[in-house]
């Protein structure tokens, strides 16, 4: 499983702009793991024009 | 009263004036003033309001102008639903003193059909986390056992409608946040189409998996619910446009024939449930058999897969909705929710597209899956509902959920009944329909209900207090 080190963590949360604790820090690299395999999980061989779920329709202000 | 009546049952009462929404709504009150102190199902409970709601639809019904099967009937709103002049909390420290100035469309429409409002009902913080004890309001407890966990996000509904203390709420669900309290509550809950009732003015979990819609003791009453929450709204622009149907006009015709696939993979290999669900689970399906229903097997894609897809948008969205406070105010959150505010650094917005592509496959596999059939059935929770201390932290890593497809697919699904675990305590299944079918999940659903003595049975705090009433 991928880990995150402390420099890629730091450059991740000021990209976020977010300032956790050194325990949040600690549950974030823990987590990182999982949520790498989800991405993955996400990442299919599907081409260049698979195109993604379209949620939303067109609004009455939209044909306005 | 000597029982909790149903919306229906009191309905026909009250349309008939046998019974009064005044009477009905004190009854309520008066089960809030005995048990809420233990349940801590309302943030606020709206006791003037409620008595005024009742008044009016009293006089309506004298003056020959009743609203419909909801006239005089107490409801819940969960309180992340924006409710004009009257706190809105989310639940949190952050929107403590957090008053809207404009209803939600669920508010107004429940409203207009003549509802009595009770108050606003306990969630986790902004629909997310879990039950936290650092934040301004105790979490919900289980009426069944009040050392047990609700489930959420819509905690405070479930146990409200479970207890009797409202006969109808408003839940939302954005991974399973209707469906799970309504499983481990020992209600009804039904999770809409993607778009079918409108979100505006509902505080944002994630915007493309949120989903606004019923709970209440029974199938039937989530019918009366959504024929008045259903229906398009220019201030949603997710709303659909679809034609309303009556939603109990098939109620009571059988499912002879109706052809149902149970995803036996999800809650026996994916994530292998309890025995106790299982047997829930079996017996479920050995009714719905002997009602005339063709049940058969269908497989989809792992569970870790839709969990994976629902959970990297979850995360992305809601990281991004509560983006300016996360910055500025993150230690105003519970612990759990800033967990997972955080968790949004770790998202790329390449893995969020992915996602997003994944789940055009997804929903593109369940209807295909579905192509043969009316409905899908699996479990709703695991297990029955675990002690309220012994909730874990959010982990990213663990099981797979049961709800969490359906979200991603945007399909209708129902949390229902179907008995009592090792531990006395209630567990369910969930039966998931196609885009706009919901009348179909509601009458198979209420052929269950009706076909088993689960509907029969109330919390052992709520039946006592009736008896004594």
């Amino acid at each position: 499983m991928p880990e995150l080190d402390d420099a890629t963590l730091d450059l991740l949360l000021a990209r976020s702009g977010l300032s956790p604790t050194q325990e949040q820090r600690d549950g974030l690299k823990a987590a990182y793991p999982h949520v790498a395999a989800m991405a993955e999980r996400v990442r299919k061989p599907r081409g260049r024009m698979a195109e993604p779920v379209l949620t939303y329709g067109f609004a009455e202000e939209d044909l306005a | 009263m000597t029982s909790i009546p149903t919306i229906a049952s009191a309905a026909k009462l009250i349309a008939t004036k046998q019974l009064s929404p005044v009477e009905l709504t004190r009854d309520c009150l008066d089960r809030v003033r005995a048990l809420d102190g233990e349940l801590h199902a309302f943030i606020l409970v709206t006791e003037e309001r409620a008595m005024a709601d009742a008044r009016a639809a009293g006089a309506a019904i004298m003056a020959g102008r009743s609203t419909g099967p909801l006239c005089g009937i107490p409801i819940g709103l969960k309180d992340i639903v924006d409710t004009k002049g009257i706190p809105t909390t989310c639940h949190s420290k952050i929107l403590h003193d957090n008053v809207p100035t404009a209803d939600a469309t669920c508010a107004e429409k429940l409203a207009a059909a003549g509802t009595v409002l009770m108050g606003k009902t306990a969630t986790h913080e902004f629909a997310d986390g879990g039950p936290s004890f650092d934040l301004p309001w105790p979490p919900a407890r289980n009426p069944w056992n009040t050392a047990h966990f609700t489930a959420g996000s819509s905690s405070g509904t479930g146990a409200g409608i479970a207890a009797g203390l409202i006969l109808g709420g408003i839940g939302t669900d954005t991974g399973g946040s209707i469906r799970g309290p309504a499983a481990l509550c020992g209600i009804a809950g039904i999770k809409p189409t993607y778009g079918l009732v409108s979100r505006a003015g509902v505080a944002p979990a994630a915007f493309t998996l949120d989903h606004i819609g019923p709970m209440a003791w029974t199938a039937e009453d989530c019918a009366l619910m959504l024929q008045a929450l259903a229906g398009p709204d220019a201030r949603d622009p997710a709303s659909a446009s679809q034609p309303i149907p009556d939603y109990t006009a098939q109620l009571g015709t059988g499912i002879k024939g109706l052809r149902i696939g149970v995803i036996h993979h999800f809650h026996e290999v994916d994530h292998k449930v309890s025995d106790g669900t299982q047997r829930g689970i079996d017996a479920a399906i050995a009714t719905l058999r002997e009602l005339g229903a063709e049940i058969s097997e269908v497989t989809l894609s792992p569970l870790a897969e839709w969990h994976a897809c629902g959970t990297l948008i979850s995360l992305t969205e809601r990281a991004a909705a509560y983006d300016e406070w996360a910055r500025t105010r993150l230690a105003d959150f519970s612990a759990r929710v800033q967990q997972r505010l955080l968790m949004g650094a770790l998202v790329s917005g390449v893995d969020y597209v992915q996602a997003v592509r994944r789940r055009r496959e997804l929903r593109a596999e369940l209807k295909a899956a579905m192509a043969g059939l009316d409905l899908v059935l699996t479990a709703a929770q695991p297990t029955e509902a675990p002690k309220i201390d012994e909730v874990p932290d959010w982990d990213v890593g663990q099981k797979p959920g049961f709800t969490m497809p359906f979200n991603v697919a945007g399909y209708p699904a129902m949390s229902l009944c179907s008995g009592f675990g090792e531990g006395g305590l209630p567990v369910a299944i969930q039966l998931v329909g196609k885009p706009f079918q919901e009348a179909t999940v509601l009458r198979a659903a209420d052929a269950f209900e009706k076909a088993t003595e689960f509907r029969d049975r109330r919390p052992a705090l709520s039946s006592a207090l009736v008896a004594a009433q």
